[in-house]
C-alpha cells in the first residue's frame, strides 16, 4: 500500500534522510520511530506529497508520489507534526472547510461531521473557537479533519504528541479500530513501546538511516546479531570471567551484581557460543549461560545507542 | 541598564547590522544619491562659474524631501515589526516573563529600529556638504534639516513601535503606523518647507522639538504600560477574539456584519454548513479570517481615512472643483496603503500559521486557491476604498461645474477599480514569492511606489534636464494611476481652464501607429493598460504559487 524506494533528501551538504526504502501492507500500522532529527516528519511529509525528494521514489496505493500528488492526496489522510488552524473559526466550520476541500457534497457533510466528532471526543467543542483549543484538543481536532474524507491512508506524525494519559489510551484504541475498518496506517513516534502493543511493523529510523524493518518479531529477530547475556558464575571464578569478558571485543557495558554478570554482546549464535566455550576453555564454573529477552524498548535503546556510540 | 547591556539592543543590533543585507542597502542608497547629486551638478560653463543659488537650493530641497519621506516610509518597516514580530515567532512571552524591564525592551526596540535608519542619514551628509559647497545655502540651513530629519526618524520609530505593541501582527502595525504617519508627515513637510524663512525656522527649531518630545513621553508610556500589562492572552498564547464581545466595548466606527456597507467586504458567518460548489478558501477568508486580529485595525483604518478626507473634500471638491483629481489622488493614496494588507499576506500566512500543508494535502486545486485569496483580497480592499467615493458622488451632484462633466465621475471611479486591483495582484504575486509576510508586504509597497509614483516623480525631475518632448515624457508615466486622474480635464470655476499639475507637464502621450502619430490621454493609457498587466501578473502568481507550494514545496 505505502512503498518507499531509496528515498534520499539533502538539505545543502546535509544528509537529512538516506537512501531510505521500505514497504508497508495493505491493513497494517507501521510505526516509524526515531530519536529527534532521525528523518521522521521528512519521510511522511515527502509521502504527503508536500517535499520534493532530492532522489527516489514513493508510491501510495500505486500511485507516484512525485509524479501524480492529486491521487495520491486523494487516498491520504494526513496529519502533519506540527500545525497550526485558522483564526476566527469555530471547531465544526474547521471541519466543513477541509470536508468541501476534499469535495464532500452537503449532503453526507453533517452527518460526517458529528461522527468524526463523536470519535474524537470533541462533540462538547464543536462550537468552541478553533485557536482557542488546548494543544491536545487541537491534536484531536486535526486527526478528526484527516477523517473526513475516509481515506483508505492514514499517515500520522506524532498523533499522540500532547495527549494526556487517557487520550494516548483512545488514540491506541482508535488506531486498532481504523485498522480493523481496513485502514493502512503509518504513524511515527519517539518513543517504542507507545506503538509497541499495537502496531503490526516497525521501522527504525536514526540519522537519516533506517536500522531495521519489520514485523515487530521479525526485528527482534534480526536485532539476534545483538544480544543479552546473563551469566551465574560461582563466586570463585567471579573476577577471572570478568576479566575474559573484558579482553573480548565482542562484548560491552559489563555490569556485575551477586553472582551474576550481566553483558551486551555483539554477535549471532555463533559468538555466544564462541564465548561459551572461552569461559568453560579458561576453566571457568559457569553455573548458567542465558540470554536475556529483551524489551521492544531496549532493543531499540540498544540499537540507537549502538550508532550513536 | 537601559542603554548598556541591554540584550534586546544588542541582539537585535547584531542581527540587522551584522547582515550583509544591510551594508549593501547602505552603499546601494550612498550611490544612488551620488548619482543623483552627478546627473544635477552643474556642468560645462555653468560649473565654473558661481553658480545660481537655484540650483543648489533645488537638489538641496531635493535631497530633503526624499531622505524624510525615505524616514517615513522606512522608519515602520524597521520598527513596526519589533514587537509583532516577537509575537509571531512566539517570543513574546519568553521576552516578556523574564526578568527585562519594560522600559529595557522599548528602548531596546526603538534604538535597534531606528539606528539603521539614523545610520542611513548620516552617509547622506557629505552629499549634503557637497551642495553646501556649490554655494546658495546656509550651514544653519543644512543643521536645521538634519534635526527635522532626526526627530522625524524618533517619532515616526516611537509611533510604529506602539502600534507594534498593540497589534497581533506585523501588518496590521505596519498599515496603522503608516496611516498615522502619512498625514504627519505631510503636515510636517508643508510647514518645514514653505519659502517663508522665517516661519520655517521658527516652526523647525522651536515647535517641533517640544511636541517631538511630548509625542515620545506619552507613547513611551502607553507603550510601558501595555509591556507590563500585556492583555490575557490564553493558554496557547494566542488571543481568540470574539467579534461579537470585541463589538461591545468598540470606540466609534462599529462593524456590523448585518449592515451595508459593511456586509460587502464581511458577509455573515454561517450558521450552517457551505452549499455544495462553494470556493472554500474563498468563503474562509472572508466569512473568518477577516477580523481574526480584531475589528481594531480596519476600524482605525476607516475612522482615520473618514477623517482626513472631510478637509480634503471641503478644499479639493467644493472650493476648487477643478482639483478633483486630487481627491482622487487621495483616495488611490488610500488604496495604495491598504490593499496590500490584505492580499501581500494571504499565502504567506498560510506558511507562517502552518496551516498551509493542512491546505494542500486537500484536493484544491491551485487556482481556486489563487482565485480565493485574490477575490477575498480584492473585494475587501475595493470596498473600504469605494467609502471613501462617497464624498465625490457628493461633489458630483452638488457642484454644477462637476454635474456638467458627469462622464469624468465614471472615469475616476474606473480609476478606482482598476488600482484596487492592481494594488490587489501585486501583493498577491509577493505573497506567493516571498516566506514571510512581512518581507512579502515591504516589497508590495516598494513594487507599487515603483509602479504609482516612481514615474511621476522621475518626469517631474526630468523635465528640466532633459530634450525629451513633454509627450515623451507623459508616456512614462502609463502605470501611475495618479498621473491618470491629474490628465482628466477639469476646467476650473474662475477662468473655465482645466487644471494641469507641473510636475506632469503634458496629460497626453504621443502614441505612434504606423506613420500616424495618436495623442492618447494618459488615463486612456492606464485603463488600457491595467487589465493587461494585470492578467499577466495573475498568471505569474498562479505559476509562482503552483511551482513554489502547491507542487511539493522545498520545505514548508
Ligand atoms: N529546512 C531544513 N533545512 C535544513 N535542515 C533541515 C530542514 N528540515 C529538516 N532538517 C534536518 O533534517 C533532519 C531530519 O528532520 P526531521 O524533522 O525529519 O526529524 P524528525 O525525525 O521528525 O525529528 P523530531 O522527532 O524532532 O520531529 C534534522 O536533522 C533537521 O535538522
Ligand atoms: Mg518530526
Amino acid at each position: 500500500m505505502i512503498e518507499v524506494r531509496n528515498f534520499t533528501k539533502r538539505y545543502g551538504d546535509f544528509v537529512a534522510v538516506d537512501d531510505l526504502s521500505f514497504s508497508i501492507g495493505e491493513g497494517e500500522i507501521f510505526g516509524f520511530i526515531g530519536p529527534n532529527g532521525a528523518g521522521k516528519s521528512t519521510t511522511i511529509r515527502f509521502l504527503a506529497t508536500l517535499l520534493r525528494p532530492s532522489s527516489g521514489e514513493g508510491y501510495i496505493a500505486g500511485h507516484s508520489v512525485v509524479e501524480d500528488p492529486m491521487a495520491v492526496r486523494k487516498v491520504i489522510g494526513f496529519m502533519p507534526d506540527d500545525f497550526g488552524v485558522y483564526d476566527g473559526m469555530k471547531v465544526w466550520e474547521f471541519l466543513d472547510f477541509f470536508a468541501v476541500a476534499y469535495k464532500i457534497p452537503r449532503s453526507s457533510r453533517k452527518k460526517i461531521i458529528a461522527e468524526v466528532l463523536e470519535l474524537l471526543d470533541l462533540t462538547h467543542k464543536r462550537d468552541d473557537y478553533v485557536n482557542g483549543l488546548s494543544k491536545g484538543m487541537k491534536q484531536r481536532l486535526c486527526l478528526a479533519k484527516t477523517l473526513v474524507h475516509d481515506p483508505p491512508v492514514l499517515i500520522l506524525d506524532e498523533p499522540a504528541s500532547g495527549l494526556d494519559p487517557r487520550a494516548r489510551a483512545e488514540m491506541k484504541a482508535l488506531l486498532t479500530e481504523l485498522r480493523s475498518m481496513g485502514k493502512t496506517i503509518l504513524v511515527s513516534s519517539h518513543i517504542l513501546p507507545e506503538l509497541a502493543d499495537f502496531v503490526t511493523s516497525i521501522g527504525i529510523i536514526e540519522r537519516g538511516k533506517l536500522l531495521a524493518a519489520g514485523s515487530v518479531q521479525e526485528i527482534q529477530r534480526q536485532l539476534r546479531a545483538h544480544r543479552r547475556l546473563q551469566i551465574r558464575i560461582l563466586d570463585s571464578d567471579l573476577a577471572h570471567a570478568e576479566a575474559i569478558l573484558r579482553a573480548d571485543d565482542k562484548v560491552r557495558d559489563i555490569t556485575g551484581y551477586d553472582h551474576t554478570l550481566t553483558a551486551e554482546v555483539d554477535g549471532g549464535d555463533t559468538e555466544m557460543a564462541r564465548l561459551l566455550q572461552h569461559l568453560i576453555g579458561s576453566g571457568v564454573s559457569v553455573q548458567s549461560f542465558a540470554e536475556v529477552e529483551m524489551t521492544l524498548d531496549e532493543v531499540f535503546m540498544t540499537v540507537t545507542k549502538g550508532i550513536v556510540n | 541598564m537601559i542603554l548598556r547591556e541591554n540584550p534586546v539592543l544588542i541582539r537585535e543590533l547584531l542581527v540587522n547590522l551584522r547582515s550583509s543585507r544591510s551594508f549593501l542597502l547602505q552603499l546601494a542608497y550612498v550611490v544612488f544619491l551620488g548619482v543623483v547629486v552627478y546627473f544635477a551638478w552643474p556642468a560645462g560653463e555653468e560649473a565654473t562659474n558661481q553658480v545660481s543659488p537655484g540650483v543648489s537650493q533645488r537638489l538641496f530641497n531635493l535631497f530633503f524631501l526624499g531622505q524624510f519621506f525615505l524616514v517615513a516610509l522606512v522608519a515602520p518597516t524597521f520598527a513596526a515589526g519589533s514587537i509583532t514580530g516577537e509575537k509571531e515567532r512566539k517570543t513574546y512571552e519568553l521576552l516578556l516573563a523574564s526578568p527585562l524591564e519594560p522600559s529595557t525592551i522599548l528602548v531596546g526596540k526603538l534604538l535597534s529600529s531606528s539606528t539603521y535608519l539614523v545610520l542611513l542619514i548620516i552617509s547622506s551628509l557629505p552629499l549634503m556638504i557637497l551642495c553646501f559647497l556649490l554655494g546658495g545655502i546656509l550651514l544653519s540651513e543644512i543643521a536645521r534639516a538634519y534635526l527635522v530629519l532626526i526627530l522625524a526618524a524618533g517619532t515616526f520609530g516611537l509611533i510604529s513601535v506602539a502600534c507594534s505593541s498593540f497589534f497581533g501582527r506585523t501588518s496590521s502595525a505596519l498599515v496603522v503606523s503608516y496611516l498615522v504617519i502619512l498625514p504627519l508627515a505631510l503636515i510636517t513637510v508643508t510647514v518645514t518647507q514653505t519659502d517663508d524663512v522665517v516661519l520655517r525656522d521658527f516652526v523647525s527649531i522651536a515647535v517641533l522639538p517640544p511636541w517631538c518630545i511630548a509625542i515620545w513621553v506619552i507613547v513611551g508610556l502607553l507603550i510601558n504600560r501595555r509591556l507590563l500589562f500585556p492583555p490575557d492572552v490564553g493558554s496557547e498564547g494566542k488571543e481568540v477574539i470574539d467579534e461579537e464581545e470585541e463589538m461591545k466595548y468598540a470606540v466609534g466606527v462599529v462593524i456590523d456584519r448585518e449592515l451595508f456597507p459593511d456586509m460587502l467586504f464581511a458577509p455573515a458567518k454561517r450558521t450552517d454548513l457551505m452549499p455544495d460548489g462553494t470556493n472554500p478558501v474563498l468563503d474562509k477568508e472572508l466569512r473568518s479570517e477577516i477580523f481574526s486580529q480584531g475589528t481594531l485595525m480596519l476600524r482605525l483604518v476607516i475612522q482615520v481615512s473618514m477623517f482626513l478626507s472631510i478637509p480634503l473634500m471641503a478644499y479639493l471638491l467644493f472650493l476648487r472643483p477643478e482639483l478633483t483629481g486630487y481627491y482622487v489622488g487621495y483616495v488611490l493614496m488610500f488604496n495604495l496603503l491598504v490593499g496590500p494588507v490584505f492580499s501581500s499576506g494571504s499565502i504567506t500566512q498560510e506558511r507562517e500559521r502552518k496551516t498551509l500543508g493542512l491546505l494542500l494535502t486537500t484536493l484544491l486545486k491551485p487556482g481556486t486557491i489563487v482565485i480565493a485569496k485574490l477575490l477575498a483580497s480584492a473585494r475587501v480592499s475595493t470596498v473600504l476604498t469605494f467609502l471613501l467615493t462617497e464624498q465625490l458622488l457628493l461633489a458630483y451632484i452638488l457642484i454644477p461645474e462637476l454635474r456638467d462633466r458627469w462622464w469624468t465621475l465614471l472615469i475616476f471611479l474606473s480609476l478606482i477599480a482598476a488600482t484596487c486591483v492592481t494594488t490587489t495582484t501585486v501583493g498577491l504575486l509577493c505573497s506567493a514569492l516571498s516566506r514571510r509576510t512581512a518581507v512579502a508586504m515591504v516589497v508590495t509597497y516598494l513594487a507599487l511606489l515603483a509602479l504609482f509614483i516612481g514615474p511621476v516623480g522621475l518626469v517631474w525631475y526630468l523635465q528640466g534636464y532633459t530634450a525629451l518632448s513633454e509627450e515623451r515624457l507623459a508616456s512614462l508615466t502609463i502605470t501611475s494611476p495618479f498621473a491618470a486622474a491629474m490628465s482628466i480635464p477639469i476646467p476650473s470655476s474662475d477662468d473655465g481652464q482645466p487644471y494641469t499639475p507641473s510636475f506632469l507637464g503634458s496629460t497626453a502621450l504621443d502614441l505612434s501607429i504606423g506613420s500616424k502619430t495618436l495623442s492618447v490621454p494618459i488615463w486612456v493609457a492606464y485603463l488600457a493598460m491595467t487589465p493587461v498587466i494585470v492578467v499577466v501578473l495573475n498568471v505569474l502568481t498562479y505559476l509562482a504559487f503552483r511551482w513554489r507550494w502547491w507542487r511539493a514545496g522545498m520545505s514548508i
